[in-house]
């Protein structure tokens, strides 16, 4: 049985599924998209339940692309019941959400998430009320401890096994009426479209292929449900019994849509009451209607800006505005469902409702509700739900004076206008000397391990083959990801997922807003270009974060022109040792300048469309343990995955470079670019190395001029030139795959070949200055 | 033609001053910006207080009904409100 979770962002909704489902659970992304989700198997009461935890969303009618995909994966249908996870202590507002998924007409449980937290906030909630005025089953719970999760899932399984089916919320008595016939007529549509569709829809759920499913005709129907009980769709009902005959022809019924494949059945065929359970909701499934619901479609199709139209609707859409002829406008006359605000504006309705105006129904709809409410459609209809929210909320809710709390005086610091950056500046600069003091412990032993297993090596090995070459160098860059990962990666990851969980970053988001708009960036985007400091791989791995691709572009960028701990390791050790640390302060200086004007440059070149910061901050919380643990296991595996066998290739070709000498033809290879830079023609290969990894360049320029006194080889402007160098120019491998990954392979090579170009920019300005001076 | 930025009260939510009791009258704004408010739980007719607000041009931090939202100053300058008795 598959079971969907849905829940607005910061409800608990991943605490819930975290609290049943394993380590094992996958993060994947949707086929197309950088959208994540995750999926994981629970066993509850001995039935294996497959999970699927959505990105949070606020509504089905989304702004983001990451609700975009969330919704679409909703209207796939490729579910069997919704888990709609509700903050209880913003139960106003969650409601929003959960009065449109009861539009969708399934089976649906609502968890009634954090009791605690509506607790402290001096709510008291009547449950029993809240199930009557829904009309699906509420459970309360407290998912950080654990409480009413295994109800929850129990009650899901009841829900969707009985095949129960809410009705639709109505909310807008205005609009009704316009939405029933907008419904009969989608309706009838479906019905001809049954022959003819080959709609492919986008909805992925996994990259293993396509494959023709029943789709749109895979739900139930409850008699009661949809809006046939009045006037004249009661015969017709939706072109109910045409969908029926028309799925007993399975060409019909493979016209309909083409589906992702679902995954591998999860269920045992040997667990008798899994099957039975099965069974049961394929027995449901048989009796038929499309999916989602007319009346949905039409809510949607009023609502919608045309440009965010669910891709299954959005060619119905199509078909009315642009004035399908069997499509055309609504029959009734304006008022026949709701008589009395229409007689004052006949004459312009009148024009809008004869067929020869041009008008779609839909179009006709939007103006009809538009007259009667004196606003736009999609206005008039979130307004109207959003009161009908309200008085639900003031049916099942008391709220009393709420208990002194101890995290406003927190916010009162962290979020002061100075002392608020104070924090700021002691949470990151703590966090980054934890990790580095972590780290180094860490890394120096682990290297040491690898040299011990080199040395092993050698003893063992002939040391002139190339086999012994190719060995010595895929440990080396075995020894070189694991440096990277456990020491510094493993505490920053869970340090990451902390500062998360507690809800801090929002205020960081909110602090830095101002600022990072220089910089052409939302507050959000604080955190991946400071993290750039310590590392630049989860650096680029935390602008997903962020919502455009726009965005994620840029933070990535200065994320990777900001000096990580490894350039910082040369910088210190070449121009602070040899000209002084102020030259290596300098370099610091001068690469927040270049940050700043890449920043105001880029800007410039992909204007900013969002119009600016809206978030919610949520409370501080107590992180799960549990929750932190599984994300940075997630994050870790993921990195583990794509950067190791980059790393460990690489390092084995570079060790054949060297074996057969072939270091000659590459700093021929190199040597414009040295000679423009004024730098020895040795360095060249070094450059190569430092793409493997950072300190490598700091390693190899002294194996490269054959000493370890840099100074008695380079005068001190070479020195100078070659730190600015390799501090700007391409990021490391294990970094370049983290871009690809998240920006894909242009925009890599993109920003690749503009650090490239920045760093000969700068590194010639300073040879420049230095030749003047 | 009337601009409707400037129906019913002259002032908008970034220029309404702390912790009053302001009612948001109308959020102007294309479809975008009103989905965007909608989501996040901000109506016209809908109560809300500035807590504090981030200083060199930041977003401001409301409360309605409970919910903190951090608001951008553009996003803020769309929202005509009037401040209660």
């Amino acid at each position: 049985m598959k079971v969907a979770l849905v829940g607005q962002p910061n409800s608990g909704k991943s605490t819930l599924f975290n609290a049943v489902a394993g380590y094992r659970s996958l993060t994947s992304n949707f086929a197309g998209t950088t959208v994540e989700y995750t999926r994981g198997q629970a066993r509850v009461d001995g039935v294996v339940l497959e999970l699927i935890d959505l990105p949070g969303l606020y509504s089905l009618t989304p702004t983001s692309a990451v609700e975009e995909v969330s919704r679409d994966y909703l209207l796939g249908g490729d579910w069997d019941v919704i888990i709609n996870v509700l903050d209880a202590s913003q139960l106003a507002r969650s409601l929003e959400l959960t009065l449109e998924l009861l539009d969708l007409e399934s089976p649906m449980v609502v968890c009634l998430n954090m009791m605690d937290e509506a607790a402290r906030k001096g709510m008291t909630i009547d449950t029993h009320a809240l199930e009557l005025a829904l009309g699906v089953p509420v459970v309360e719970a407290i998912g950080g401890r654990g409480r009413g999760i295994l109800e929850t899932f129990r009650k899901a399984q009841e829900v969707a096994a009985a095949g129960i089916r809410p009705r639709a919320f109505i909310y807008a008595p205005e609009a009704e009426g316009l939405l029933e016939e907008l419904a009969e007529k989608i309706a009838d549509n479906t019905k001809g479209r049954l022959a003819t569709a080959t709609k492919k829809s986008e909805v992925g759920t996994g990259d293993s292929g396509f494959r023709i499913q029943d789709y749109g005709l895979s739900r139930a129907h409850h008699p009661a449900a949809l809006s046939c009980g009045t006037g004249p769709c009661a015969a017709g009902c939706c072109g109910h019994s045409s969908a029926m005959e028309g799925l007993q022809s399975p060409r019909a019924a493979a016209a309909v849509a083409v589906l992702p494949a679902q995954p591998p059945p999860i269920l045992a065929p040997t667990d008798p009451q899994a099957t039975s359970l099965q069974s049961q909701i394929a027995n449901h499934k048989s009796q038929m209607t499309a999916f989602p619901p007319a009346r949905f479609r039409a809510l949607q199709l009023v609502q919608s800006d045309p440009n965010h139209l669910p891709t299954e609707i959005g060619h119905l859409a199509l078909d009315f505005e642009l004035g399908n002829p069997d499509l055309g406008p609504l029959r009734s006359s304006p008022g026949s469902h709701t008589p009395a605000p229409a007689a004052r504006h006949s004459s312009l309705v009148t024009r809008h409702g004869s067929s020869d105006s041009g008008l779609s129904s839909v179009e006709w709809a939007r103006e009809e509700i538009a007259l009667r409410t004196g606003q736009p459609a999609d206005a008039a209809i979130s307004a109207a739900r959003h009161a009908a929210c309200l008085t639900v909320f003031e049916r099942v809710a008391r709220v009393a004076r709420p208990r002194a709390d101890w995290r406003e005086q927190v916010d009162r610091l962290a979020m002061h206008p100075v002392w608020g950056y104070a924090v700021l500046a002691g949470v990151f600069l703590g966090f980054f000397r934890l990790i580095f003091d972590v780290g180094k412990l860490g890394e120096d032993r682990i290297l040491a391990v690898f040299d011990a297993i080199v040395a092993v090596l050698t003893h063992h090995m002939n040391a002139q083959g190339a086999l012994y070459a190719a060995v010595k160098g895929a440990v080396l860059g075995t020894a070189g990801a694991v440096a990277i990962v456990l020491p510094y990666l493993l505490p920053f990851l869970v340090g990451l997922a902390v500062l998360e969980d507690i809800g801090y970053l929002s205020r960081v988001g909110y602090l830095m807003d101002a600022a990072m708009h220089r910089l052409g960036l939302h507050g959000t985007a604080t955190l991946p270009v400071l993290v750039g400091y310590g590392c630049s791989v989860p650096a680029v791995m935390a602008t997903r974060i962020l919502t455009t691709r726009r965005d994620r572009f840029i933070a990535a960028f200065l994320a990777v022109l900001v000096p990580c701990s490894a350039r910082m390791t040369v910088i210190f050790a070449l121009v602070g040792f040899y000209l002084g640390a102020n030259y290596a302060l300098g370099i610091y200086a001068l690469n927040i300048i270049v940050v700043a004007l890449s920043g105001a440059v880029l800007a410039r070149i992909w204007p900013e469309i969002s119009p600016g910061m809206l978030m919610e901050v949520p409370a501080y919380r107590v992180p799960a343990p549990r929750v932190v643990a599984l994300k940075t296991w997630w994050r870790l595996r993921e990195f583990v995955l794509m950067a190791f066998p980059l790393l460990v290739v690489g390092s084995v070709v570079l060790s054949l470079v060297d074996f057969y000498g072939w270091q000659h033809g590459i700093n021929a290879a190199l040597s414009p670019l040295t000679a423009l830079l004024g730098l020895p023609r040795s360095v060249g290969l070094t450059l190569i190395f430092g793409v493997l990894r950072k300190e490598l360049s700091l390693l190899m320029l002294m194996q490269a001029l054959g000493t370890t006194h840099v100074l008695g080889a380079m005068t001190a402007a070479q020195i100078l030139i070659f730190t600015l160098f390799v501090t700007f120019y391409l990021p490391c491998m294990a970094t370049l795959a983290s871009m690809m990954r998240e920006l894909g392979w242009r925009l890599t090579l993109a920003a690749s070949g503009a650090l490239l170009a920045l760093a000969i920019v700068v590194s010639l300005a300073a040879r420049g200055v230095m030749l003047l001076l | 033609m009337r601009d409707t930025a400037n129906f019913g009260s002259p002032m908008n939510l970034y220029e309404a001053g702390d912790d009053a009791e302001l009612r948001i009258l109308l959020i102007t704004g294309g479809w975008e910006v009103r989905r965007s408010f909608n989501q996040i739980g901000i109506q016209p007719g809908d109560h809300v207080r500035i807590l504090r607000r981030a200083p060199f041009g930041g977003p401001l931090m409301i409360d309605n009904q409970g919910t903190r939202v951090a608001v951008g100053k553009q996003l803020a300058e769309k929202i005509r409100v009037e401040v209660l008795p």
